[in-house]
Formats: structure tokens, C-alpha cells, sequence
């Protein structure tokens, strides 16, 4: 029990019964749908010159047409000084076998300055990266309550040691997590859930200078980006944490490896609520895979029997971004992934049963012509349901001249959950949604603790995009920065349950989803216009629950796990 | 087929109509020629006026009647053509020319088996009737009956033995049915009597690619059009021929031109519209079904394909309603069933999509396509012995359809049977290896039916 800023708030543990004799006499439901007044939620570009981020993404473009050119980079949401704000980390292309840049590349990490600001700090932090970079993962892998950032790349891969101190080492070779070859999406999760942040990293395809292929057009008559069905896949890694700054690399014990991808975007979510993480792994060109954890020893590649595999034609498609989320509220985890133009983007609705059935609705007809990369499932307007933005781009800049209708930059797509369906609100979410990018990663993160969630999306071979969520606080709020003690850091697994009035509603912590990209590691509970929530369960991957009654509303707070809220997290007032 | 303009409809019905009205009483006779003459003119008040007279006097006059049905139809009152015509027809069965006459208004009716009901009716009443045995063969063929066609266009063949059009039109049915020696026969034969007969030219090239030989096929499709000058029904049928030869380009081209001569043509955008389907441009394509469907709201075929069109680029709710009014006007064309069972399928109404998909079976029982999508549904509804036997058939029906091989995969993979499961997708690998497999593409097109035939 305390006081937070003048709010009594009570904690409870194990107190099933209160909780079910208040839902009796309340005569409360879960709600399948937003029946919540709708603010009107716009996202507004934030320029450089007020932000301050002034990085730009190098993608090296050359005539020669290297793969890797065209399918990054990432970017991070991430408070790496534990100041309670989020800062940003970009990744940037760098020397390679294909590629010496004549002014070096950096990767490049940014400080929240708490007013919309940020500053560069890269060279000070010591995380400049250097190698040919793609995406990024931010989790405290050691415990010791600093994110630290793992960093793919067309190379080997680096592994930042949050010091603790503002600045980061890396200890990749020696963590024994460097992975030679092309990586993309990283993940943290326990899959063994023994409290530690193992590591999921997805390989592309097999390539370097000397495989490259001449893909042109005779019309043309000059190169353009060879499809990757051309080369061969590769399997990913999964690492575990040793716990002593090392990990093992387990692919093969653990069956990831016997399934070779061309692999890009990564979730660890739980689709069968096992209470054991799952992955699902996006391929181009070929299959999807969702490994299915078997209680924390092997994985299982069920991806065809789930239907999640191919297009319902059996065609493999051009798989990039993908998420995961119970988006109609049944309990159950649905995925989303990303495809080429013409390929359609799925949403996968989860049928209880590890069988999964394709059910876009208004996302198809809109997808159509678009290839998308960075994607997430996050309640852009509060009102307690998961929203999707979808981040685009073709990744052949000479496509206009090959296939008509189809462009290289393209739009932003924002659609709003209305239970079942979900409905397309670009035109009314704001300039940006008019405007055209070579998008690719994209993080969710609330950059000025005001409740409401923005977004960063990275463009290949421009400045990245910050957009500021107007409206969004509208509806009523709780922020929760989950502290694990004994679950893994970065409380991966951990089912979230929140009520207020007679609406309750449920969120799963998942781990990963997007592409090259990792967001703000906090939750934030919309309610709509409820002033007030009932209750908040927080249950742990460890089995512990904590719960909460009536904690204060429109704050950030911290929850130790076992001990309930602690105090209050840094929050802008409405 | 039958596409005939209200105006040359009118003329014909009235001509036709006149031949019998010869007979009757001097005074019936001189208002119903005076009838007839103002129908001619357009002048259809006045011809109200004289019909009116007659019936006046004499209510069940057949020939009254049947020209006051014609006055009906060209007004586009089709119901009530339809009433006056069949009274004329129950008071005189003997009476020609009314069969004929509610054979073009079931056309426009788009009721297909009371046309063929009706034209049959005609020449059980003039065996060498050369018009209704004409229509009929190639109405009959139009719809998959092939062996009916070229039985009536035997038995009228040594009646008319220099006719060209019905040797051209024998030869078609020969083709369908998969006999390219008595095709090609038959189209010598009409080439014989007319040397530069496009159609039977046209006939040739589709034999020369049925024996695989599109060589020559492509040279007759040349010949072809070096006689089609600036004749939009030509051009036309070159353009259909070239999309059945796969020529797409060609296609496009010789369809582009035929609209361009003729842009008012409904049946020319459709066919347009298709060959866009084959480039592939969904966009294009729908436009030219939208043109088609602006200037003929009930054409059949516009409303499938763009139902077809819409639900390629998952604009379901407005595909549903295109291919729900091409069913209400011919019942009896599967393919329009079975896309609406696959969009009902993506929405999740697995039982209407069975119920459709079994009714597009019914009337086409070799339907791959619709087996398989079939299938599919059981699939989803978790009834896996009735998905592997539609699957099955399916993947027997068409051993090339990745989707069918596709569909058993997950089966098997669910059953617990990864062997078969992996043996399905090694066939998916091994069909994938025969398509252009360097190309980035969405899902193929299912064979539609054949845009249709102007006359």
C-alpha cells in the first residue's frame, strides 16, 4: 500500500476472490469492440530542426544494386539512462564487402531532452556501430537495470553493453552473439522462462559481393534489385543466456535452425497460451514460419498446418513486417504480416486451436499495390483496443518503370480497430498520411510521457519520420513500466488485465513485431473516457500476479514484480 | 449472343411479323401493314392506334398481338411484351414468327433456356428454319452443349449445303469438343465456298494452336485481320481469338482498336476489360466491365467479370453485388457462384459458401476450381474427410493447380501426416519451377469463361 502523488493506491496479491465477487456484482464483460467516444487522433510530423535529429540514413545506394541497400534500417525507442524518458537509437549503413564509404557511416544514438528535444550523444555512448547495419533490439540481457542494444547487420552483428554510465561497450564476440552472415530482426524473450532475455536473431538470405546477381531489364538495360527467391536461405539463431554475460548458441538443440529462411520480421508471442513463448518469423519468398515452443526446450515449425505459411493459393509470399496481438479481445494471440505489392498483407485470426484463418477485411482492398515493412499493433487513441499503423515502400526504386500502378515510395496506413475489422482512418489521421516514403523500420514510443503513444519510422536512403500523437490523451490512461525480479528483464509473456467500469480488457507483453525496429518498452492502458480504473493484474511469465485497485489514471508508474506499484515514472501533465 | 441493338430488333420482329399478317382479313390486313409500316417508322403511337383497332374488334387477333409485343419490346416494357406474345403464341402454337419473337425477348430477358425452348418450338415448326437452327447451334454451344449443336447443325447441313456460316460454326463446335481433324474439315469446307471467311480463317488458327503450332496459328490470326479492315466485329473476334491463343499483346491491340470504332459496345469492353485481366492491369480491366456496364446495366457478362475484377483486389462487398445480379440473371453459369463462394469464404460464411460453391459443382461437375475452393471450406470448418475427398477431386481435375496441392498440404500437415503433406508441397515446388518463377506476381487469374460473341 502507498500514496502516489496524492492517489491512495492499493495492491493486492493472489486476491482472485475480491476480483471475481467485484466482477459479479458489477456485472462486468469483456468487450470485443471500441465502445468508446473516439477523440479525434492525429499524427503531426515533427521537423529536424525541432527535433534535433538530424540523422539521415546512407542506404549506399550504387548501380551495381546490392541487396543489402534497399532493405534497411532500423530504429529504437529506448531510455538507456534510466531517466524515465525515451531516447532514440537509428542504425546505418556501413563498410562492407560491397561498400566503403568516403566519409564514415555512423549509427546513431539520440537523448531525450524532455521537451522534444534530443540530442546526439552516439560518440559520447561510444555506439558509432560500424558495420553495414540493418535493425535493432534494445533489452537488458544481464539484469542490471540498463537497456542494452544489439545491433544486425550485413557483416557480423554487435552486441552493446549498456554501461550504466552513458556510455555502452561492445561485447559481442565475447557475449558470443556477433553471427557472421546477413541478420535482420532481432528479438529478446525467454524462451525457457528462466528469467533471462535469451536472443532470437533472423538470417537472410546467403549472400556477399561476389553473389550478386545481374538482374536487369533488356528494356531498361540496367540493374535493378534481384527478387530474393534467387538466393539460398539460411537458418537463424536463437542464443540462450548463460546468465554470466555469455550465451550458447542453442538453433540446433533447439530445432530453429533444421528450418532455413530468407527471414525478416520476427515476434515472440504465445499463440496457444501455454504460458511458453512462440515465434513468428516472416520469409520473402518463402514460407512463414511459427515455431511453437515446446515448454521451453524445443521449438516446432507448424507454419502450414496453421495456415500461416503461404498465401491460401500455396503461393510463398514476400514476407517483411509482421506483429502479434489479441486484436478482438478473445484471449488469443492474431498475427499480421506484410507482403509485396499484389502478394496482399494477412491478418491472421487466431482459432484457438494452433489453426490460424486469414481475415483482413478492409486491410486487403487497401494493401493491394503496397509492400510493407515496419508494422505494429499499439491503442493510438486509448480507447483499449490494439490499432495498426503500417509503414511502406517498394523495395526496387525502379519499379515504376517496370509494373504500372506501383510506386517505390508510398503511403502511411492507419487503421483503427472497431472490434472484429479494422477500419481505415488515414485520410483523417493526419498531412503525413498523404505524403509518400521509402519506409522500413518503424517503433512505437511515447517520446513526451504525455500518455499517448508516437511513432518513428526510418526511410531507406532519407531522414526518418518522427510523428507526435496528437489527441491520443484524450481518452484516459495508465502507464506501467513493468520492473521484473524474478521474470526476465524486460518482462516479456507477462499478461497485462485492466478494468474500468464495466469495460475489462487484456494485453499480452509480446517481445519483437515490426521490422528492424524495438519500441518503448512500456505499456501504456487506454480506458477511454473512464476517470477512473478498477483494477490492473500484472501476470508475471514467473507465475506471480500483482494486482492493483484503482491506481491513479493519466501517470506512468512502476510496478515491481511481487511488490505492486513503487512510485510514480516521469509523466507530462495533460 | 443475340446482342442485337433495340432498333434492329424491333426492325426484325417487325419483319418477321409482317410475313405473316399477309393472310388475314383485307380490313385486319390493311391496319396491320399500316401497323407494321408506322413500327418501321418509328412512328408508334400510330401503330398503337391501328393495333388498338384491330384488337378492338377482334381481342385475340395472334397478328395483332404479336406486333403489339414487337411495339412492347422496342419500348423496353419487356413484361408486357412478353404477355402479349405468349397469348399470341397460345392462340396460334403454328404462328413462326411469334417463337421467334420471344426468342430475342427471352434474350433480352436473359432467360437462355426459354430462347432455347423457343427456337426449338420454331423449327419443330420449319425444320430448315436457317435462322432458328442457327441460333440455336450456337446458342447451344455457347453454353457447353456441345453435342446438341453439332447434332442440329447436322441435320440441317444437307437442307443448306453451301452454307458457309453453319460450316464455320460446326467447325467451332468440333474444336470445343476436341476433334481439330473434323474442325479443320469444316472450316476448309466454309473457306471452300467463301475464300475470305474470317471466321473459319480464325477457326484454322485455333486448330493450328490446339496441335500446339502457334506459328501458324499466329499467321492465320494475321490473315484474319488483314481482311477485317475497319470492321469492328472482326477486329473483335481476332481480339477473342487472340486472348484464347494466349497472344495477349495482340489481343489488347486488336481490342483497343475495336473499341476505338466501336466505343459504345458493351461486349467489346467486356472483351477488352478481359485482355486487361491477362496484361495483368486490374485497374484498366475494371474500367472497361464499368464502361461496359454504364451503357448495358444487365450485361451478364460485365456484371461477372467485374465482380470477378472487384474481388481480385479484395473489394468484396462491392464484387458480392455484381456477381449476386449476374446470378439473378442466368442462373445457370457457374462461375459467378463460385466467386461469390470464395468471397463468402474470405468473410467467414463457410455454410453459404458451400452452398454456393456445391451449386457452381451442380452445374458444372468438372469444375476444378470450385472443388478445391470447396475443399477449402470443410477445411476450415475443421471437416477433414469431406476436404481431402473435394480436395482430391480437385488435384484429379486438375493435377496443375498449385492451390489444390496447396490445400491437401495443410490437410495432411493437420492430419498428422507430414510425409503426404511435404509430397504436396514438392509437387506446389515442381509446378512453381514450370511458371516463370523469376517473376514477382500475385495470385493467377482461374480461367474464365470466354468474353462473349456480339451476334
Amino acid at each position: 500500500m502507498g500514496f502516489v502523488a496524492g492517489m491512495r493506491i492499493y495492491y493486492y496479491r493472489h486476491s482472485k476472490l475480491v476480483l471475481a465477487l467485484l466482477l459479479l456484482v458489477l456485472n462486468l464483460r469483456w468487450i470485443t469492440s471500441a465502445q468508446i467516444t473516439k477523440p479525434n487522433v492525429t499524427f503531426e510530423e515533427v521537423s529536424a530542426k525541432n527535433s534535433g535529429l538530424t540523422w539521415v540514413h546512407n542506404n549506399a545506394h550504387s548501380a551495381d544494386r546490392y541487396l543489402p541497400e534497399t532493405v534497411g534500417a532500423g530504429c529504437a525507442f529506448l531510455d538507456y539512462d534510466n531517466d524515465g524518458w525515451v531516447d532514440i537509437y537509428f542504425v546505418n549503413s556501413g563498410p562492407s564487402d560491397f561498400y566503403n564509404a568516403s566519409t564514415p557511416l555512423k549509427n546513431a544514438l539520440y537523448r531525450n531532452n524532455h521537451n522534444a528535444t534530443f540530442t546526439d550523444v552516439t560518440d559520447k555512448a561510444g555506439v558509432v556501430g560500424g558495420t553495414f547495419g540493418m535493425g535493432v533490439a534494445a533489452g537488458d540481457y544481464d539484469g542490471d537495470g540498463w537497456a542494452d542494444l544489439y545491433v544486425t547487420s550485413y557483416g557480423r552483428n554487435i552486441l552493446y553493453h549498456n554501461n550504466g554510465n552513458s556510455t555502452f561497450t561492445d561485447v559481442a564476440d565475447k557475449a558470443g552473439v556477433a553471427v557472421p552472415g546477413w541478420s535482420t530482426c532481432a528479438v529478446w524473450f525467454d524462451y525457457d522462462n528462466d528469467g533471462k532475455l535469451d536472443l532470437f536473431v533472423s538470417s537472410f538470405v546467403v549472400y556477399e559481393k561476389s553473389l550478386n546477381i545481374l538482374c536487369t531489364d533488356e528494356t531498361l538495360s540496367r540493374r535493378y534489385y534481384c527478387v530474393p527467391r534467387l538466393f539460398k536461405p539460411r537458418s537463424s539463431y536463437l542464443f540462450h543466456n548463460d546468465g554470466n554475460g555469455k550465451f550458447s548458441d542453442v538453433s540446433k538443440q533447439s530445432g530453429i535452425a533444421d528450418s532455413p529462411g530468407k527471414s525478416f520480421g520476427a515476434v515472440a508471442t504465445d499463440v496457444n497460451n501455454d504460458g511458453w513463448m512462440d515465434l513468428f518469423v516472416a520469409n520473402d519468398t518463402m514460407s512463414n514460419y511459427l515455431f511453437i515452443n515446446k515448454g521451453g526446450r524445443k521449438f516446432e515449425e507448424v507454419g502450414l498446418a496453421a495456415g500461416v505459411a503461404f498465401s491460401d493459393a500455396g503461393k510463398a509470399r514476400s514476407g517483411m513486417g509482421v506483429d502479434a496481438a489479441d486484436y478482438d479481445g478473445d484471449g488469443w494471440q492474431d498475427l499480421f504480416v506484410a507482403n509485396i505489392d499484389r502478394e496482399f498483407f494477412s491478418l491472421y485470426h487466431n482459432q484457438k486451436d494452433l489453426i490460424f484463418t486469414d481475415e483482413p477485411g478492409d486491410i486487403g482492398a487497401a494493401t493491394q499495390l503496397l509492400s510493407g515493412w515496419g508494422l505494429r499493433f499499439f491503442d493510438y487513441d486509448n480507447d483499449g483496443d490494439p490499432d495498426l499503423l503500417l509503414v511502406n515502400g517498394h523495395p526496387d526504386d525502379f519499379i515504376e518503370m517496370r509494373v504500372t500502378h506501383v510506386k517505390y515510395k508510398e503511403p502511411l496506413l492507419m487503421f483503427e480497430n472497431t472490434g472484429r475489422l479494422f477500419k481505415n482512418v488515414s485520410a483523417q489521421s493526419g498531412a503525413v498520411f498523404s505524403r509518400d516514403f521509402s519506409g522500413r523500420g518503424m517503433a512505437t514510443g511515447d517520446l513526451d510521457n504525455d500518455g499517448d503513444l508516437d511513432v518513428l519510422i526510418t526511410n531507406n536512403g532519407e531522414a526518418p519520420v518522427l510523428l507526435r500523437n496528437d489527441g491520443g490523451n484524450k481518452n484516459n490512461w495508465l502507464g506501467l513500466r513493468l520492473v521484473a525480479t524474478k521474470s526476465n528483464p524486460s518482462a516479456v509473456g507477462a499478461m497485462i488485465t485492466w478494468q474500468a467500469g464495466a469495460v475489462k480488457r487484456s494485453r499480452l507483453k509480446t517481445a519483437g513485431g515490426s521490422y528492424l525496429a524495438s519500441h518503448d518498452p512500456r505499456e501504456v492502458l487506454g480506458v477511454g473516457s473512464s476517470k477512473k480504473i478498477d483494477s490492473v493484474e500484472i501476470r508475471w511469465p514467473s507465475g506471480k500476479v500483482d494486482k492493483l485497485i484503482s491506481p491513479p489514471i493519466n501517470t506512468y508508474v512502476r510496478v515491481i514484480e511481487g511488490e505492486g506499484v513503487a512510485k510514480s515514472d516521469p509523466t507530462r501533465a495533460k | 449472343m443475340f446482342a442485337l441493338g433495340r432498333t434492329t430488333l424491333a426492325f426484325l420482329l417487325v419483319l418477321q411479323s409482317w410475313i405473316f399478317v399477309a393472310g388475314q382479313t383485307n380490313r385486319f390486313q390493311d391496319r396491320l401493314e399500316k401497323a407494321a409500316a408506322h413500327i418501321r417508322d418509328n412512328r408508334i403511337a400510330e401503330a398503337e392506334q391501328q393495333l388498338n383497332s384491330v384488337l378492338k374488334v377482334s381481342p385475340n387477333q395472334p397478328e395483332a398481338l404479336n406486333l403489339l409485343g414487337t411495339v412492347r419490346a422496342q419500348q423496353g416494357r419487356l413484361s408486357e411484351a412478353e404477355l402479349l406474345l405468349t397469348r399470341a403464341a397460345k392462340i396460334d402454337p403454328s404462328f413462326v414468327a411469334v417463337h421467334m419473337n420471344l426468342a430475342f425477348l427471352y434474350v433480352l430477358r436473359n432467360a437462355p433456356e426459354k430462347t432455347i425452348s423457343e427456337l426449338k418450338q420454331v423449327i419443330k415448326l420449319e425444320p430448315s428454319h436457317v435462322e432458328a437452327n442457327y441460333k440455336l447451334a450456337r446458342m447451344l454451344l455457347s453454353r457447353g452443349q456441345i453435342d446438341e449443336s453439332i447434332y442440329v447443325i447436322e441435320k440441317v447441313k444437307p437442307a443448306l449445303p453451301a452454307s458457309v456460316m453453319f460450316l464455320s460454326l460446326l467447325g467451332d463446335a468440333y474444336l470445343r469438343k476436341g476433334n481439330a481433324e473434323k474442325a479443320e474439315e469444316n472450316y476448309l469446307l466454309a473457306i471452300a465456298g467463301q475464300k475470305e471467311n474470317a471466321d473459319a480463317i480464325l477457326g484454322l488458327a485455333r486448330v493450328s494452336q490446339a496441335r500446339g503450332d502457334k506459328k501458324s496459328a499466329i499467321g492465320y490470326l494475321a490473315q484474319a485481320k488483314e481482311l477485317a479492315g475497319n470492321s469492328a466485329e472482326l477486329l473483335y473476334k481476332i481480339g477473342v481469338a487472340a486472348l484464347e491463343l494466349e497472344i495477349f499483346d495482340e489481343a489488347q491491340a486488336t481490342l483497343e482498336q475495336t473499341v476505338k470504332l466501336k466505343p459504345d459496345a458493351p461486349a467489346y469492353l467486356v472483351a477488352l476489360g478481359a485482355s486487361w485481366l491477362k496484361k495483368p492491369d486490374l485497374f484498366a480491366a475494371e474500367r472497361s466491365f464499368r464502361r461496359a456496364l454504364e451503357l448495358q446495366p444487365e450485361n451478364t457478362q460485365g456484371q461477372m467479370y467485374l465482380g470477378y475484377v472487384l474481388f481480385k483486389q479484395k473489394k468484396l462487398s462491392e464484387a458480392k453485388g455484381y456477381l449476386e445480379k449476374a446470378i439473378k440473371a442466368d442462373a445457370g453459369v457457374p462461375e459467378p457462384y463460385y466467386y461469390l463462394g470464395l468471397i463468402v469464404q474470405e468473410e467467414n460464411e463457410d455454410e453459404r459458401a458451400i452452398t454456393l460453391l456445391e451449386k457452381a459443382i451442380k452445374l458444372s461437375p468438372s469444375f476444378a476450381n470450385a472443388h478445391v475452393a470447396l475443399g477449402a471450406s470443410y477445411l476450415k470448418l475443421k471437416d477433414y474427410p469431406r476436404a481431402q475427398k473435394e480436395l482430391e477431386l480437385g488435384a484429379k481435375l486438375n493435377p496443375n493447380d498449385s492451390k489444390a496441392h496447396y490445400q491437401l498440404a495443410v490437410l495432411y500437415a493437420r492430419l498428422k501426416d507430414p510425409a503426404r503433406a511435404q509430397a504436396e508441397m514438392r509437387i506446389i515446388e515442381k509446378l512453381k519451377a514450370l511458371e516463370q518463377s523469376e517473376k514477382r506476381e500475385g495470385d493467377t487469374f482461374v480461367i474464365m469463361p470466354a468474353p462473349p460473341n456480339p451476334r
